[in-house]
């Protein structure tokens, strides 16, 4: 009886339990930067770029010890484990996955702020229900840091003229 | 230069041992890489090609580069087995490996250096000729990748791995669920310390559906009960039960006015509620 298996010469899936390489669904990712944050082996990257407006998270997998953290931190699911291994390559290039961004920009100061469009949209769908006037909500959340904190304190000075005055 | 056959010289450059087993399983009869013209050599000068698994410690480096100025002039191909051996691995920043000046250890370069391509670079620098690198990368690769990359290298299989740029083209989504964001997202980091990645996004969403499909509390408990016995596996019951008691306890501290699917509980069914009090203590 043959016991050698047939592969590379046929297909050949893994089972399903298999830990193949990771992959970014471009579509669902909000560029949050949380599987970074749990790589074990610096695998995924977030690179940002203020001058021009844009973040890019990079996953090499050529880097990637199959740990399967990112899969587990993403809130979106954007980033699973596939059953993919045929990833041998003669150009390291081919083993990079990357998505990018664009940061949002605080419409009053025109700098861009540390986080994504996306990631701002859904901080929106998190927050519960009834709880926030979200019309005001969103026209603080908008603003970069240093204009909010701008805003905040002139509020308050404002409102407590009104109590002096 | 067509190769008919690879006369392979296998080097561990520190590696944990993993790519090793996985690298004598390719030569067992099941696997069996002769078929494919490959053979272990005894010696890097009779080699084609060099095995390299381990992510280049530094005291393998200097050895490591002694075998590979042993081997033949030509063709002097490296098979780096292993993620270790690709770009360093989960090693890639241990004070014990080696880097060359220009590839920082905390660096944000991509595709990420480290492995056995910083001896490579030293080596070209020198002026020594080392041919083609194929990175075989898993931590370890099973023996099918191990195979496929071998056979990649001898031209009888097609590159399948391609680089990708995504930009905001590529469109956005953010799906909605039958239960609030929020609350989704808290039974899913709860979720993390009973099962494993591979079944919290299919409990989680059974889970959902029932939870939609739910009017009161009682009905939820009758459904996931349902559920469990339908479902022989253990573990998927228990995941199941859990998250019943974190669903009503962040519906009781959220409160149960704000969009949601499951009535607030009447009168009687406290003895849930108990027991979800004294669960969530426990953690
Ligand atoms: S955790 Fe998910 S959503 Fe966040 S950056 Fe990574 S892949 Fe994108
Ligand atoms: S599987 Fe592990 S090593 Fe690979 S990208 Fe995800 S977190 Fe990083
Ligand atoms: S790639 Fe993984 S299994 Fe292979 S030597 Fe490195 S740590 Fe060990």
């Amino acid at each position: 009886m043959a016991v050698t298996l047939k592969y590379p010469f046929v297909k050949l899936e893994a089972p399903p339990e298999y830990r193949g390489i990771p992959h970014i669904e471009p579509r669902l990712c909000i560029g949050c930067g949380a599987c970074v944050n749990a790589c074990p082996a610096d695998a995924l990257l977030k690179i940002d770029d203020h001058s021009t407006g844009t973040r890019k998270i990079v996953l090499d997998v050529g880097r990637c010890i199959r740990c399967a953290r990112c899969d587990e931190a993403c809130p979106t699911g954007a980033i699973r484990m596939t059953r993919n291994f045929e990833v041998a390559t003669l150009d390291r290039s081919d083993h990079v996955e990357v998505v990018e961004l664009r940061l949002h920009r605080c419409p009053n100061c025109g700098n861009y702020t540390d986080y994504t469009e996306r990631a701002l949209e859904k901080a929106f769908q998190i927050l519960p229900e009834g709880l926030f006037d979200k019309e005001e909500l969103r026209k603080k959340a908008i603003l970069c840091r240093n204009c909010r904190r701008k805003l905040t304190v002139d509020d308050t000075i404002e409102a407590s003229r009104e109590v002096v005055g | 230069m067509k190769l008919r056959s690879l006369y392979i010289f296998h080097l561990d450059t520190g590696a944990c041992n993993g790519c090793e087993i996985e690298l004598f399983d390719v030569l067992t009869p099941y696997y069996d890489a002769e078929r494919l013209g490959v053979r272990l050599a005894a010696s890097p000068r009779h080699a084609h090609a060099m095995a390299v698994t381990g992510p280049l410690t530094r005291q393998t480096y200097y050895a490591a580069k002694e075998a590979i100025k042993a081997m033949p002039p030509k063709p002097r191909i490296i098979v780096a087995i292993g993620t270790c051996a690709c770009s360093g691995g989960i090693f890639y920043n241990g004070y014990p490996i080696y880097r060359r000046p220009e590839s920082p250890r905390e660096g944000q370069e991509y595709p990420r250096r480290g492995g056995i391509f910083e001896l490579v670079q030293d080596l070209r620098d020198e002026g020594e000729y080392v041919g083609p690198v194929v990175y075989i990368p898993g931590c370890p690769p099973r023996p099918e990748e191990i195979l496929y990359g071998v056979a990649l290298a001898l031209g009888l299989v097609e590159k399948r791995a391609k680089g990708e740029h995504y930009t905001e083209e590529a469109g956005f989504e953010l799906p909605e669920y039958p239960i609030e964001e929020r609350i989704r997202l808290s039974l899913r980091e709860r979720l993390k310390y009973v099962v494993g990645y591979f079944d919290r996004e299919g409990i989680l969403r059974d889970f959902m559906e029932l939870a939609g499909k739910a009017e009161s509390v009682e009905e939820l408990h009758r459904l996931i009960e349902d559920y469990c016995l339908r479902n022989p596996d253990s573990r998927i019951s228990l995941a199941m039960r859990v998250l019943e008691r974190e669903f009503l306890r962040l519906k009781e501290k959220y409160g149960w006015e704000v969009g949601m699917n499951a009535k607030a509980p009447q009168g009687e069914v406290r003895g849930v509620q108990v027991a979800v009090k004294r669960d969530a203590g426990s953690r």
